[in-house]
């Protein structure tokens, strides 16, 4: 965590991992009652403390890696390194899921308002509101699937052999230097904690 | 040169033929219309004259349906890709969604060849200006409008260099001012050179564009 809150600060985003931490805070709270007040926590408020630096440390740094890393560039790399074309793809696929069922979603609630169907007002009535945008959503999720495949293949998507990169990020030595240091730092943490126990 | 014998299609798993046989010619720098009533075939159509269908899609072809001379159903689906491009008529499906400029989202196809770096740069500087869209290379895919969002597409297939196209009702979400530029479009690819098959409701846009029109 530590070295997660100093990457943002070297890349001017510790207000977005901070933010990012503290959208954490229900959960955190929620753990500390659980942990102090009630008998099956059991943890008391170490315990509790515990759980959220793990839940910290396993949700910042990929938050840091989405605020500093662009989408695009990120594929880039992973294909560069090695992965597979069809396996980029699902990556950029899956990333790019959420903005674009998002998308269809408020289609699906712009259709249906010009249809008469209230989506606003009370919980009650925005619940019933939300049964009608099910079908379009997943639906037209699901057929967009085939055409976005369709589309691939028009493209010369399946063509064999390597694809040609139009750039790659700069990595100097020092950047190597760090990810290999970290990494055997992350084996070291893992090896004590086992020899440990 | 793109020729159909009698061809007639049956996507996988349906007992009934969607496409009933059809046989046309499509030559070098013509542009041919298809028209017809809502699920009369012209979307499989487009798919059989590209040989997705049944290359890529599975399903059954009857008749016979040649690219420069060779079945489509000997040819692998990025070897079709090369000889026909197919647009859809939903440019959003179309553009990958996995690039933040237009110059990356039309070098994608050539990409995928493997072709050498400055080989890539002219094909999509080159597919760029044919349509006169270079103004848009450093934008945003996601931020362009529709009419853009199909030229876009568009260039994306000519990027490729086939000698055809096939577009299923590419103006089908535009207004008439972004359909002016697809026709535009059309017609200077045409003027290339490139056979261009055009399925479409737009009568108007047919007249204006297409040497004959085959009704369905």
């Amino acid at each position: 965590m530590v070295i997660t809150a100093l990457a943002a600060l070297r890349a001017g985003r510790l207000r977005r991992l901070a933010l990012a931490a503290l959208a954490l805070a229900p959960v955190a709270l929620s753990s500390l009652v659980i942990n102090a007040l009630l008998p099956a926590g059991g943890g008391g408020v170490a315990g509790a403390l515990a759980a959220l630096l793990r839940l910290l440390g396993a949700t910042l740094p990929p938050t840091l890696l989405f605020a500093t890393t662009d989408t695009a560039d990120l594929l880039g790399e992973l294909e560069a390194r090695g992965l597979g074309r069809r396996a980029v793809l699902v990556v950029g696929t899956a990333l790019a899921a959420v903005p674009r069922t998002q998308a269809r979603a408020v289609e699906a609630i712009e259709a249906q308002r010009a249809r008469g169907l209230d989506t606003e007002g009370s919980w009650p009535r925005r619940l019933r509101g939300v049964l009608p945008l099910v079908g379009p959503v997943v639906i037209g999720g699901l057929a967009e699937v085939e055409e976005r495949a369709l589309a691939l293949e028009a493209r010369a998507f399946g063509a064999p052999g390597r694809r040609t990169l139009l750039r790659r990020l700069p990595d100097s030595g020092w950047q190597r230097a760090a990810r290999w240091a970290l990494a055997a730092a992350a084996a070291a943490a893992l090896a004590a904690r086992v020899a440990v126990r | 040169m793109i020729a159909l014998e009698a061809a007639t299609y049956r996507y996988p798993g349906e007992s009934s033929w969607a496409l009933a046989p059809v046989s046309l010619e499509l030559r070098p720098g013509e542009v041919v219309g298809v028209r017809g009533p809502n699920e009369s075939g012209k979307s499989t159509l487009c798919l059989v004259v590209s040989g997705l269908a049944p290359s890529a899609i599975g399903g059954e072809l009857g008749g016979r349906a040649l690219i420069d001379g060779r079945p489509t159903s000997e040819l692998r689906p990025h070897e079709l890709a090369t000889r026909c491009g197919l647009l859809l008529d939903n440019p959003a499906v179309q553009l990958t969604g996995l690039h933040r400029t237009v110059f990356e989202e039309v070098a994608f196809g050539p990409c995928n060849l493997g072709l050498p770096l400055a080989e890539v740069g002219r094909r999509t500087r080159d597919a760029l200006d044919v349509l006169d869209i270079g103004h848009l290379a450093e934008r945003h895919p996601g931020h362009l409008s529709g009419g853009e969002s199909q030229l876009v597409a568009l260039a994306g297939l000519l990027a490729l260099r086939p000698a055809h196209l096939a577009l299923d009702e590419p103006t089908s979400r535009l207004d008439p001012d972004r359909t002016g530029l697809v026709a535009g479009a059309i017609a200077a690819v045409a003027a290339a050179g490139t056979a261009v098959l055009v399925a479409e409701h737009d009568e108007e846009l047919l007249g204006r564009l297409c040497v004959r029109v085959v009704d369905l």
